[in-house]
């Protein structure tokens, strides 16, 4: 406390500071934050408005890190006048209390809510949600987007080490957001077999159900409840939450049990647009049926439209368009044409049978894993220049110069599937002739034991050979690692910058003497990990995502070979870079075909 | 006698549905023949009388037990680049069109009624593919192959909607609701495609969709590996679709696709009764 005091009186004294962009962790909140008063003349201000309430383990602490009204600099502008007015000095001075109360009183409200709901699954509501996010934050709202309720594998750790959907922390980076959580994605469904589901809860994991499970027992029991929890919380912090919804909002034959569209614009109270692909057609019957099957006192909610990914001349489609305002009464408000951008996807390409990609001239050959978890971490490899083949069966590995083999929910039971189908004869073939990583569960295969004395992964107990490139033993148990993120170097090749997040079940034991990475840690020693074979072509590390920054693609590629010609990486970006454009990128295609003003008047922030 | 069968948007499965019918009701002695009165595509097929037409229509002929014609598809629209559509008439090459040099559309409906006319002199029952989805606000009033044929022929239709990618009842109610209202009438059916599960949790939707248009629900196909022939703008292949072996591999898809139907409580009898069978 004392050093708070310190700092605050330093605040006091040093005046209005704007965005330090000198500081190693701006922006540590989101972006343009003012960082005035990085420690607060509040604390502990008591408002769960604002703050919370830890259970620490010397009792409760006061838990500002969710607080982003001290960081608004309305908000820090009119202290320091206040601070001025009044003659305060010091940081103890018991009129804070006033200004905080008035400073509330001026600068809060409760933030709206917007939905975007989508006439199908592929109307690109994910990407309509994220360019909504950068469109508002570029004119200076505080924004946050939210999914209540998200199938998917392809999820992220957030700095409290919770889980959420990948999806979710890309439209958050759109919103200028630093840290996403879970509240932005509370309830996550990561489908474990054809039936059965792991529903995750605020980012830890909470129950299995299937599916008549989920919707009679969960939804109508916690789940409302979780969806207005958090959507208030975000309500409180931002002034507007960009909801998303899932699938279609007229599935008539779930409507009562849908906690995922108009229930949730419900629960919010939440405008509504609706976005509608019309790349295959039928896009006119798709909006007004949704419109339609909606029953009256939602539908209400429904301000606008949006005709998406458009290819071609989208004046083609204006008469259709204003025909399909004047039978629903609901206007079009963007005719947006095909955004030609490299983001990740929930709907990967790997998931809807696409079974090749790219055009370089190296075949690196994907294993396609049944169960394959946090896909998107290739995504920046697809980049490069390569080609790619999703491997199903032994024959697609012909021909392959490279082998990934990604991550996976179920290791054992993948590797299983391996090994029946044949793919794991080939691959053993094939090592030490052409270079093979593995990644989390691909790299865990790679060893030569996989214990799952426990029965966790398969169900019953047993004890596997692995493929036996490293001399590894994994054991699996109740035990889950995550780390939010790791930063490190190479331990090989030009020791560059490397990131990644763990996200696995099970640990390795290593015998290995060469490390991929050395992670870094606060005060200590940076920490071997991963495994790397040279002579042998052969890599493995526990790292999603290690393909982001260049230095490991660079590294990895430079022993692809297709008849002895390396793959050039000269152009090897960071993929932060690369996302960072892209969204520029998107939010510009919507903001040029989209009315801007009404967008802002249907999310309801105008002043 | 003939039947349409339209999508609610272009890949939701008319073409494959059209030629399991074909093959069920050929393997049921009913002389039954494909047509589709225009056709946006690159993969087109030689006929014996020396025409072109679509490689759906073709595939739908041998579902049919009989030899593609070129009545079987008298408009063929290729897309040769630079914004120029060939137009290929009653399977030979008539002109390109561009923005500047239409189509004249009245002149190829009735082209388009005139070839319809002979294939059902020949044939006991036609059975008609639509294109793309036939409500498309900005093109209803010049279209050909949908509302245009059902307006000029009186014929009875079938909806096909593609549950996998999510909002099938808001397709099918939209696009019911769409068809102008004189034409409603003929609007007799329609089909759920492509579903995956246990079909008893549709039912209750399927009523309401059945109550609100009066159209009936004639059965819920599952989702079939069986993607080609590709008919849609969307997907060219490289024309590699002949040989025996394809020919025999489509033909016994259908027929485990005729299975799997017969298996789910497809109504076929429901089907013939429309079709006036
Ligand atoms: S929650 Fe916000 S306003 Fe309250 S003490 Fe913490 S930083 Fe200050």
């Amino acid at each position: 406390m004392e050093k708070i005091v310190k700092k605050v009186n330093d605040e006091i004294k040093r005046g209005w500071l704007g965005p330090d962009h000198n500081c190693p962790y701006h922006p540590a909140h989101f972006t343009g934050q003012d960082c005035s008063f990085c420690y607060c003349p509040f604390f502990p201000c008591n408002d769960t408005t604002f703050g919370w309430e830890l259970q620490g383990r010397h009792g409760a602490v006061w838990n500002c890190s969710d607080c982003l009204f001290i960081h608004r600099t309305p908000v820090v502008k009119f202290i320091y006048s206040e601070i001025e007015r009044l003659g305060i000095e010091d940081a103890k001075d018991p009129r804070f209390n006033d200004i905080f109360k008035a400073a509330k009183e001026r600068f809060w409200k409760k933030g709206k809510a917007l939905m975007v709901v989508g006439a199908t699954s592929d109307a690109g509501k994910s990407v309509t949600v994220a360019a909504i996010c950068r469109i508002l934050h570029d004119r200076g709202y505080l924004v946050a987007p939210f999914k209540s309720q998200n199938m998917s594998l392809n999820s992220k750790v957030t700095r409290t080490g919770a889980e959420i959907a990948m999806i979710q922390v890309l439209q958050a980076k759109a919103a200028g957001i630093t840290n996403p959580d879970a509240h932005m994605n509370p309830i996550l469904l990561k489908p474990k077999g054809d039936t059965v589901s792991q529903v995750m809860v605020c980012g830890k994991p909470f129950a299995d159900y299937d599916v008549e499970g989920y919707y009679n027992e969960f939804v109508p029991g916690p789940g409302i409840e979780i969806v207005k929890e958090h959507v208030d919380f975000l309500k409180d912090r931002y002034d507007c939450v960009i909801m998303e919804g899932a699938g279609s909002p007229a599935e008539i034959n779930i409507y009562d049990k849908d906690i995922a569209n108009m229930r949730a614009a419900e629960i919010a109270d939440a405008n509504v647009i609706l976005v509608v692909n019309v790349e295959w057609g039928g896009s006119f019957a798709y909006a007004l049926g949704t419109v339609e099957l909606i029953p009256e006192k939602d539908r209400k909610r429904i301000k606008g439209i949006i005709l998406n990914n458009v290819r071609g001349n989208t004046e083609n489609l204006r008469s259709g368009a204003d025909r399909l305002e004047e039978i629903t009464g609901i206007p079009v408000i963007g005719i947006i044409p095909h955004a030609d951008v490299v983001l990740p996807s929930e709907d990967s390409e790997a998931l809807r049978g696409v079974r090749s990609k790219g055009r370089g001239e190296s075949l690196i050959g994907v294993i396609k894993f049944p169960r394959m978890a946090n896909f998107t971490d290739l995504d920046p490899l697809f980049l490069e220049d390569v080609s790619t083949v999703f491997v199903e069966k032994p024959e697609d590995l012909k021909g392959v110069d490279a082998i990934v083999m990604p991550g996976t929910k179920n290791t054992v039971a993948d590797y299983l599937w391996m090994q029946e189908t044949g793919i794991a004869d080939v691959i053993k073939g094939l090592w030490k002739k052409i270079p093979i990583v593995g990644i989390c569960g691909g790299y865990q295969m790679m060893g030569k034991v996989l214990d799952d004395s426990n029965g966790i992964e398969a169900g019953k107990s047993a004890v596997y050979e692995g493929l036996g490139f490293f001399d590894n033993t994994t054991t699996f148990g109740e035990y889950a690692k995550q780390i939010l993120r790791n930063e490190g170097k190479l331990a090989v090749g030009d020791g560059g910058e490397i990131t990644g997040y763990e996200l696995h079940m099970g640990i390795s034991d290593v015998r290995e003497k060469q490390p991929l990475v050395y992670l870094e840690r606060f005060h200590a020693d940076p920490v071997p990990e991963g495994c790397v074979r040279e002579e042998d072509l052969t890599f493995g590390t526990y790292q999603h995502g290690i393909f982001d920054k260049p230095a490991f693609r660079k590294y990895f590629l430079s022993f692809v070979k297709h008849n002895g010609k390396p793959v050039d990486t000269s152009h090897a970006e960071d993929y932060d870079v690369t996302i960072e454009e892209n969204l520029v990128k998107l939010a510009k295609v919507f903001e040029e075909n989209m009315d801007v003003e009404r967008l802002i008047d249907i999310a309801g922030v105008r002043e | 006698m003939s039947i349409l069968f339209l999508g609610t948007s272009s890949g939701a499965g008319k073409t494959t549905v059209c030629a399991m019918v074909c093959r069920y009701l050929s393997r049921n002695g009913v002389d039954v023949a494909p047509f589709k009165g225009s056709n946006l595509s690159l993969n087109s097929i030689a006929t014996k009388d020396g025409g072109e037409i679509g490689m759906g229509q073709a595939f739908q002929a041998w579902a049919a037990g009989i030899e593609p014609e070129t009545d079987m598809n008298p408009v063929l629209l290729k897309p040769s680049g630079k914004g120029v559509i060939q137009l290929v008439l009653n399977g030979r090459p008539y002109k390109n069109i561009t923005k500047d040099d239409p189509m004249d559309r009245g002149m190829t409906l009735q082209e388009v009624k005139k070839a319809y006319d002979r294939m059902n002199e020949r044939h006991r029952l036609v059975l008609c593919e639509g294109s793309g989805s036939p409500v498309e606000l900005n093109l209803m009033d010049t279209d050909l192959a949908n509302v245009g044929l059902m307006r000029v022929t009186g014929v009875p239709a079938i909806l096909v909607g593609d549950i996998e990618r999510g909002g099938v009842f808001a397709a099918i109610y939209g696009t019911w609701k769409l068809i102008p209202d004189e034409l409603k009438p003929q609007m007799k059916g329609f089909i759920i495609n492509r579903f995956r599960g246990d079909g008893s949790i549709l039912r209750s939707a399927i009523g309401h969709i059945e109550s609100l248009t009066g159209m009936k629900c004639l059965g819920v196909l599952r989702y079939e590996y069986l993607r080609f022939p590709e008919e849609d703008s969307l997907s060219s292949s490289d024309g590699k679709l002949e040989g025996n072996d394809v020919h025999t591999a489509f033909i016994s898809n259908l027929d485990e696709m005729i299975a799997h139907a017969e298996e789910d409580g497809f109504d076929f009898d429901g089907l013939k009764k429309i079709c006036g069978l």
